[in-house]
């Protein structure tokens, strides 16, 4: 909207030292600057309804550049109101400051019209420049898909790291036995079921694919001698069809704990540190008596279900309880056969299989998905 | 198994709820898998462990029962029956081998009825699992489940010459069980034979010839202690696994015989009637001696941490039926009853003691810290591939350790690898898959079948490695070979995370720089590649893998047209394997720092048209052996060939730079240095500039 300017005839009363209808008159020279402006600032007129506004991004940028120019043709050092402003010590001493008041109005309605089309483009501008320079920040990142480790070695290595940090060694050992390392130094006696090719894998020669990873313990007791402290994670084999609980392949974890004056109680207290480090703080453990060749006492032990924390649902059949390993005092005779002195030292040992425990902590419903190494599963595991 | 509520509450008079004894039984070692109501009696599922067959029956678990509540086991009460005339005057029994049978005992009723179980009988059979047939086979298999003791009962008229023979079979020699199949007998079994066949699978069941029928007035009642490992070998090579092998193959009660066979016969008489002999011919070749146990009661402490009264211990141990012998200053001897087949150490004792203490009264406390601990130096090194393969897209595989025979001799394996220069495979002789009887000498086989499972559910970008043993034989008795390898396979495209497409089609270098990726993980010099023949592998697009030192460590490179068919693959595949343990030997190499340069270097761009055959690192190898002043270091730029490059040509481009450490180079000192290179590269490689 255009305002209307300060017409001459509201200072006409005033005297002045010419005839005010001369070229002389300083008043001529100050309406003659405002005329000129008011003819040049015509085209930016229409910028002071912004939103009538449709100009594109350039012809916004070259009407702020006229803009700039204008302004400094109209106000600037060598413009006709700087002219204007030289002339008022010239006025009459007694008019000087009404002349003054003139030439300050006609400088602050030019100032106020230049400054408020500059801020209209200069809004529009931004936005106009925001428009162009908008991307859609939601699209995905670029990033290289990621692989991912086996669900069973990340449990692997959280298992080892857990050990480590409780002052165990990480041992490993062969897959294929003999024997005498799989089951004789394990008190597994010469008759018992476990040996018979129903359950253990033999090889054409005669040696046995290892049922357990307690071989390693014996081997770590011969190499490294006691005290000891160890844990082997590997693979053993055992001769069962695979179905949703079963492979003839699957991943243990063996600990070993040899010294003096090692008591059950130690027993539990790693086991229940562990598995609650494995499964949260709130993890109870519970043990019970069980029977393995290798340790006496025996015990089997479970932790309180991780889904209903012991009321009973349908993974821990009711029961609150999920039964995870076995575990024991190692039997004399392991320790002998390995060269320690039972009536000097005592140890526990505890076992217990990496696969079931990736299954109950995943929710897996059929452990054959472990070896299938389909991606859509792998990918499942961060 | 199952034990019925009722019935053990009349052995224990027990004040245990049904839910109260599963917690209980299963805090002393008998896990009740689970509890269920059945007509006003409750049915629990014992797990009962393999080294305790005297818990395989109602007594059994009552005794443990007792121990717990401080009660004593009811003995079964029946009436006396009417008895008349010797054993010995309607029948005799033999052993033959009192090595497998070390007694046999055998009782006669005569005058029998037989006819259905009454309800009570039938009812207490149908709960626990078991089909009732007729009173008399009945009552055997109420005793057995009552008292844990197999009993047997024949037809005695069809026991020609009204004898018992244990013996071992004759080779071929057959008899028809009671489920109606025929076995083929060899001298390893042990049978119950008459005077002329066998007549009964000693300690599993009954032959049909014999069997108790609706004629049947006379029975001959069995009741014996076979050698539990005879009798596991005969059932497992018959595949039968019956009720009464259960518990011979883990060990009778060799002190019950007699005893069971009193209640058996008592019942038949309440119940089918008929006139037991007055005694029983016993034969009893080898009487169990009773084992006696040393025992030093601060075992109990030292191994458990519990502390429990010598009392209590004895109480326990009594109660469990031990009988306290001579005690000496700290140390006591228990005489282990006829039922405990698992008990024979001190250690022994002390877990008898503990359980019934209770585990959960044990403390919980971690061992005094002693020790620092160690990973494997090699997992720390399997941890950095796993890391740098993962990072560049490839997913770890785990795969079975036994492959199909068909894969022999269709893979080279690593030279280095012990196993390339083994003859032998090594083979399983009890496979459980069928056909899948090696254990795999390398891991190739199986990644390719991930690949195929992946490309048969619709994925068609994959990137796989595994990390795992392989195997191979010596001839003869030393174990086999076991090393550790690490294979990649790849096929597809580079996805892009969150992103439907992949970014460009994976191809040979891939599989090289993650090779690459993986070796500098580990703080190794590069891998070097040569073009070589490797049978699995297209020829042209296969490489050898060798060390800094020229040790050939495996290979890389497109699998081969012929293998790729086989397994109907529709897109290139790209495979590598190499032999860890040899990685793993090598030293790492150590970190040093090198200062900044100070002055800038000059770098200059030159792109040669050279032979195809001409390899890039012959021409770093060329470059390198100038010598020239102030040379750097060489980079590929890019290769091209195709259009406006002469066939058997290819274009090259490489980046050199030059740079002095004691001034910066001017403009015509580089180029005369430059010119100086070309100029032999040229000559070397009749190359010419493009």
């Amino acid at each position: 909207m255009q305002r209307p300017f300060h017409g001459l005839n509201q200072i006409g009363a005033f005297k002045v030292m010419t005839n005010p209808n001369s070229p002389e008159d300083p008043r001529v020279a100050v309406e003659s600057a405002r005329k000129a402006f008011e003819q040049e600032f015509e085209r930016f007129v229409r910028l002071t309804d912004a939103s009538a506004l449709a100009l594109s991004l350039a012809d916004a940028e070259t009407e702020q550049r006229a803009l700039a120019d204008l302004r400094t043709r109209h106000m600037g050092k060598k413009s006709a109101l700087a002219a204007c402003k030289k002339l008022i010590g010239k006025v009459a001493p007694d008019e000087r400051a009404a002349f003054g008041q003139l030439v300050q109005r006609a400088e602050a309605e030019i100032t106020e019209r230049v400054t408020t089309a500059d801020e209209t483009l200069n809004s529009l501008l931004q936005s106009a420049r925001r428009e162009r320079d908008r991307i859609d920040v939601t699209l995905p990142g670029r990033r290289p898909r990621q692989g991912h480790i086996h669900p069973i070695t990340k449990l692997r290595e959280r298992i080892e790291d857990i050990f480590v940090s409780l002052g165990y060694a990480i041992e490993d050992d062969r897959e294929i036995e003999t024997d005498f390392y799989n089951f004789d130094a394990l008190n597994i006696p010469a008759n018992h079921p476990a040996r018979a090719p129903q359950d253990t894998f033999y090889t054409t020669e005669g040696f046995a694919l290892r049922s357990q990873t307690s071989t390693v313990q014996i081997h770590a007791m011969q190499r490294r001698g006691v005290p000891l402290r160890m844990i082997a994670p590997g693979r053993v084999f055992r001769r069962d069809t695979p179905d949703p609980t079963h492979n003839p392949m699957f991943f243990q974890v063996e600990g070993l704990c040899v010294d003096r004056g090692i008591t059950m109680a130690h027993l539990k207290g790693t086991v229940a540190e562990f598995l609650r480090r494995m499964f949260g703080a709130q993890t109870v453990t519970r043990f019970r008596p069980s029977y393995f060749p290798f340790t006496e006492p025996s015990a089997e032990f479970d932790f309180s279900c991780f889904k209903c924390g012991g009321s009973g649902c349908r993974i821990c059949k009711q029961s609150g309880w999920i039964e995870l390993g076995g575990s024991g005092m190692v039997h004399p005779n392991v320790l002998r056969i390995a060269g320690v002195d039972p009536e000097i030292y005592s140890g526990f040992a505890f076992g217990l299989g990496i696969d079931r425990m990736c299954a109950l902590m995943y929710g897996l419903d059929d452990i054959r998905l472990l070896f299938e190494n389909d991606i859509r599963f792998l990918e499942q595991f961060d | 198994m199952l034990i019925s509520y009722n019935w053990l509450r009349e052995l224990t008079g027990t004040k245990l709820t049904p839910l109260e004894l599963r917690e209980r039984l299963t805090m002393v070692g008998l896990a009740i898998d689970s509890v269920d109501e059945n007509e006003g009696d409750s049915l629990l599922d014992v797990e009962v462990p393999s080294n305790r067959p005297d818990c395989l029956s109602h007594v059994g678990i009552a005794r443990e029962v007792a121990v717990i509540e401080k009660s004593k086991v009811q003995s079964p009460k029946s009436k006396v029956p009417k008895t008349q005339g010797k054993a010995s005057d309607f029948a005799a029994v033999e052993i033959e081998d009192p090595y497998l049978c070390s007694r046999y005992a055998a009782r006669i009723v005569r005058g029998v009825k037989i006819g259905p179980s009454p309800d009570w009988l039938a009812k207490r059979l149908n709960e626990i699992g078991q089909r009732p047939i007729n009173n008399v086979a009945d009552i055997t298999n109420y005793v057995l489940h009552e008292l844990g003791q197999p009993l047997h009962a024949f037809d005695l008229t069809k026991l020609n010459g009204q004898k018992i023979i244990v013996r071992r079979a004759r080779a071929g020699e057959k008899l028809q069980t009671l489920d109606g199949v025929d076995r083929v007998l060899d001298n390893e079994m042990l049978v119950i034979a008459d005077a002329e066949r066998p007549v009964a699978l000693a300690g599993i069941m009954g032959g049909l010839d014999s069997e108790i029928s609706t004629s049947t007035v006379d029975v001959l009642i069995e009741s014996a202690y076979f050698d539990p490992d005879s009798i596991r070998r005969t059932a497992r090579k018959l595949g039968m696994d019956t009720e009464a092998s259960k518990r011979f193959e883990r060990g009778a009660d060799c002190e019950n015989v007699v005893n069971a066979q009193a209640r058996c016969v008592e019942l038949i008489c309440e119940i089918a009637g008929g006139i037991a002999s007055e005694d029983v011919i016993d034969v009893y070749p080898r009487p169990l001696t009773a084992r006696s146990i040393t025992f030093r009661p601060e075992r109990v402490e030292s191994l458990t941490s519990l502390r429990v009264d010598v009392a209590e211990m004895d109480r326990i141990l009594v109660a469990l039926g031990f009988v306290e012998g001579a005690a000496a200053k700290d140390t006591k001897t228990f005489v282990v009853p006829s039922w405990r087949v698992d008990v024979s150490l001190e250690e022994d004792l002390v877990e008898e003691i503990a359980r019934h203490v209770g585990y959960e009264h044990i403390g919980s406390e971690l061992p005094p810290s002693a020790m620092a601990g160690e990973y494997q130096p090699a997992e720390l090194k399997r941890r950095k591939i796993r890391r740098a393969l993962t990072s560049l897209g490839f997913d770890e595989a785990i795969n079975l350790s036994f492959i199909d025979p068909a894969h022999d001799e269709v893979f080279a394996l690593a030279a280095t690898n012990q196993l390339a220069t083994q003859s032998s495979f090594v083979t399983l002789s009890n496979p459980i898959l069928e056909d899948v009887t090696r254990m795999r000498p390398s891991l190739l086989p199986g990644l390719l079948q991930s690949l195929r499972h992946n490309f048969n559910q619709g994925t068609r970008d994959v990137r796989l490695f595994e990390i795992g043993r392989v195997f191979a034989g010596p001839d003869g008795d030393e174990l086999p070979h076991e090393s550790e390898s690490l294979a990649l396979i790849l096929s597809g495209g580079a996805s892009e995370q969150d992103r439907a497409q992949a970014s460009r089609e994976l191809d040979f270098y891939d599989l090289t720089g993650a090779l690459q990726a993986a070796i500098s993980a580990l703080n190794l010099p590069p891998l070097v590649f040569a073009e070589a023949e490797v049978k699995h592998l297209r020829a042209g697009q296969s490489a050898n893998i060798s060390l800094a030192d020229g040790t050939v460590i495996g290979s890389a490179g497109t699998l081969s047209e012929t293998i790729s068919a086989g397994y109907k693959f529709r897109q290139r595949v790209y495979v590598a394997e190499l032999d860890l343990t040899a990685v793993f030997e090598i030293a790492e190499h150590e970190i040093k720092y090198t200062p900044l340069p100070r002055y800038p270097s000059v770098v200059r761009d030159v792109t040669l048209l050279v032979g195809r055959n001409v390899a890039f690192t012959e021409l770093v190898g060329a470059i390198e052996s100038e010598e020239i002043d102030d040379y750097q270091r060489v980079k590929l730029v890019g290769t091209y060939e195709g259009q406006n490059i002469p066939a058997q040509k290819r274009s090259v481009t490489l980046r050199v730079e030059y740079r002095s450490d004691q001034r910066t180079l001017r403009d015509e000192e580089v180029e005369e240095r430059h010119r100086r290179l070309l100029d032999s590269l040229l000559k070397k490689f009749s190359a010419v500039l493009h």
